[in-house]
């Protein structure tokens, strides 16, 4: 079922939490709504759920207007970041729970009930706990139980509250490949909320990264990470090095040094943000253009370098992340200058427009 | 865990021990035994007779009364504030909860007063409650009202951390599975905190029934009529009549030694679910 979400607005006292939104989750995907805290985020996904309500706006289920659909009947399943389980019932007692509430016209017989528990229990490998408490079972399980609880009763729209961020790492990864499976086999409208880029780039069909109660990009995880729409998303999706810059007719004068870029005007300040992958250093400035640097520190990560330096002019931290071979070179001039490149850097001006800049 | 480093003197432990035993002994266990042997005194007949006699009977009868018209009226009141407080957000919350303790912290015979000021003859509402023969003060209402007020705060006060501290996920996700707020109550919230539910009720059950300042200055002292226990032990006792006196009083020993049980019972289940919890 596709959701449309139209000029919502959420205000609590003096926050703005949703500055008009405006959404559309296509029928069967899996969204990521991406933001730091406090970015309207959660508040979007408990309006979507009906458990709070917009300020103004309107939320469409399939073209049919739910705004005030009460949440007991908008056919959601909601996944809580501390999975919320009933402390006082058995795993078995959870997931019916949702059946078992039916008004007896509805309600599936007891056999019923018994077989689509333990399909259920088997979809999340645990039926073999089905008698067991809640406070017996471990985060990773436990979240498993809160999402078969969710899809017992069939629902539309599956939502998640960060439903990975109570978990440690190594759990933490297993359940988001876990989910991306089961989502690829039930396709059903999912929506999770996430403040980890690095889950929403694996996880999602698309995400939409939010801000301070705006929708900064929506996009493949392809189109938000290598075509961020600005300096925030840019930012949030992995980490950047920024230098503040002056262009000057097509060239761009930063440090010691100067890039020919397009023409973007004159004497006008600009933000050149890079990534770490996108740094090169060179011992002797062969290339050219080298913006002259001191090493710091480096620490080796996994099987990359992660090289830490200092520019000479302007004092700026840079980081860098280079090859095993590439770190060998460098090493023997630790002590001396060393020359910082960019193989790939984006260019910001105050006009709010994106320049690529490739060498 | 017992370190090698005493951070405190040998003698201290049982020091503080002896102290203890001492103080209990003195001010517990030793009232404990007299009223028991001074209640018996004169043997078991006596006994029987003293808390079998007409005007015993009334005031077992009013006392159980009370309590029953209190304990549930206080339990709905305790259960309604606590989820107001626990589940919703709004102004002046701080102040409620100061207002709910505000029966601890007035003296009862004060809140006797209060009530005899207000439904007395000369009182606010005195004129009109004559005019429509209604009695409130020196009769059966003004006692159950007194008792209301000096119990109201122990159910509540038992489940408002309980309830705060399990937040909102459980009825939200109650919700989202397509209960009614009426299933949500009784599926979910309530096996939530029936424990700290059953401990308020027999604090406050406890009380009611050993109130004693707030009702006797609404009671009146009008025996078989308007006394409850522990007034009908004091009028007994005022009397010289101490055998009948502490034979009345261990009914009401009794049934403080029944709600420590209880309460230990109690204790010792939300200890087990705390520690299995976690």
């Amino acid at each position: 079922m596709s959701i449309q979400i139209s000029n919502i607005n959420k205000r609590f006292d003096n926050f703005t939490a949703l500055d008009n939104i405006n959404l559309t989750i296509p029928d069967g995907e899996l969204v990521a709504l991406l933001g730091p805290s406090g970015s309207g985020k959660t508040t979007l996904l408990r309006i979507i759920a009906g458990l709070e309500e917009a300020d103004s706006g309107t939320i469409y289920f399939n073209g049919e207007d739910t705004t005030s659909t009460h949440v007991r009947d908008r056919g959601v399943g909601f996944v809580f970041q501390h999975y919320a389980l009933f402390r006082h019932m058995s795993v078995f007692e959870n997931v019916a729970f949702g059946l078992r509430v039916r008004p007896k016209e509805t309600r599936p017989s007891e056999e019923e009930i018994k077989e689509r528990v333990h399909k259920l229990l088997k979809l999340i490998q645990l039926d073999w706990i089905a008698g067991r408490y809640p406070s017996q079972l471990s985060g990773g399980q436990r979240q498993r139980v809160a999402l078969a609880r969710a899809l017992a009763v069939e629902p539309k729209v599956l939502l998640l509250d960060e439903p990975f961020g109570a978990l440690d790492a190594k759990v933490r990864q297993e359940l988001r490949q876990w989910l991306r499976n089961l989502h690829d086999e039930i396709h059903i409208t999912s929506v999770f909320v996430t403040h980890d880029q690095e889950e929403a780039l694996e996880v999602s069909d698309k995400i939409v990264v939010m801000n301070q109660g705006k929708i900064e990009q929506i996009g493949t995880p392809e189109e938000v990470y290598d075509r961020p729409a600005n300096p925030f998303v840019y930012g949030f999706l992995g980490n950047v090095n920024l230098f503040h810059a002056r262009v000057e007719q097509g060239s761009l004068h930063l440090e010691n040094t100067e890039l020919n870029t397009p023409d973007l005007g004159n004497s006008k300040e600009a933000s050149l943000f890079v990534r770490p992958h996108e740094i090169h250093i060179s011992v002797d400035n062969a290339e050219g253009s080298g913006i002259e640097a001191k090493l710091i520190g480096w620490r080796l990560v996994g099987p990359r370098v992660r090289v830490e330096l200092e520019t000479l002019h302007e004092h700026q931290r840079v980081e860098a992340e280079i090859s095993k071979t590439e770190w060998q070179a460098i090493k023997a001039h630790e002590s001396g200058v060393l020359f910082v490149h960019f193989s790939n850097a984006r260019i910001y001006t105050n006009e709010a427009s994106w320049n690529d800049y490739v060498i | 865990m017992q370190s090698e480093h005493r951070l405190e003197p040998r003698w201290l432990k049982p020091l503080l021990l002896g102290i203890t035993l001492l103080f209990l002994a003195i001010f517990l266990a030793l009232p404990l035994g007299v009223v028991f042997s001074e209640a018996l005194a004169k043997g078991w007949k006596v006994y029987w007779e003293s808390i079998s006699e007409p005007d015993a009977i009334a005031a077992i009868k009013l006392t159980l009364l009370v309590v029953l018209i209190t304990v549930p009226l206080n339990t709905v009141f305790g259960v309604a504030t606590a989820w107001l407080i626990a589940k919703f957000e709004f102004r002046g919350k701080g102040f409620l909860i100061t207002l709910i303790d505000l029966p601890f912290a007035v003296s009862p015979v004060i809140a006797g007063l209060i009530f005899v000021l207000l439904f007395g003859s000369q009182g606010w509402f005195g004129a009109w409650l004559s005019e429509h023969d209604i009695r409130i003060v020196f009769a059966t209402p003004g006692i159950i009202l007194a008792t209301l007020f000096i119990t109201s705060p122990f159910v509540a006060r038992e489940i408002i951390p309980l309830m705060q501290e399990q937040g909102k996920d459980e009825e939200e996700s109650a919700l989202t599975l397509g209960a009614s707020g009426w299933q949500t109550f009784w599926k979910v919230t309530i096996p939530n905190i029936k424990w700290g539910l059953l401990y308020g009720v027999i604090l406050s059950n406890a009380r009611a029934m050993g109130e004693f300042g707030a009702v006797a200055v609404v009671s009146g002292h009008i025996r078989g009529l308007t006394t409850t226990m522990p007034l009908h032990v004091e009028i007994l006792y005022g009397e010289y009549l101490f055998t009948a006196a502490f034979a009345v009083a261990s009914l009401l020993t009794l049934l403080a030694l029944v709600t420590l049980v209880l309460k230990s019972f109690i204790e010792w289940r939300i200890g087990k679910k705390r520690s299995l919890a976690h």
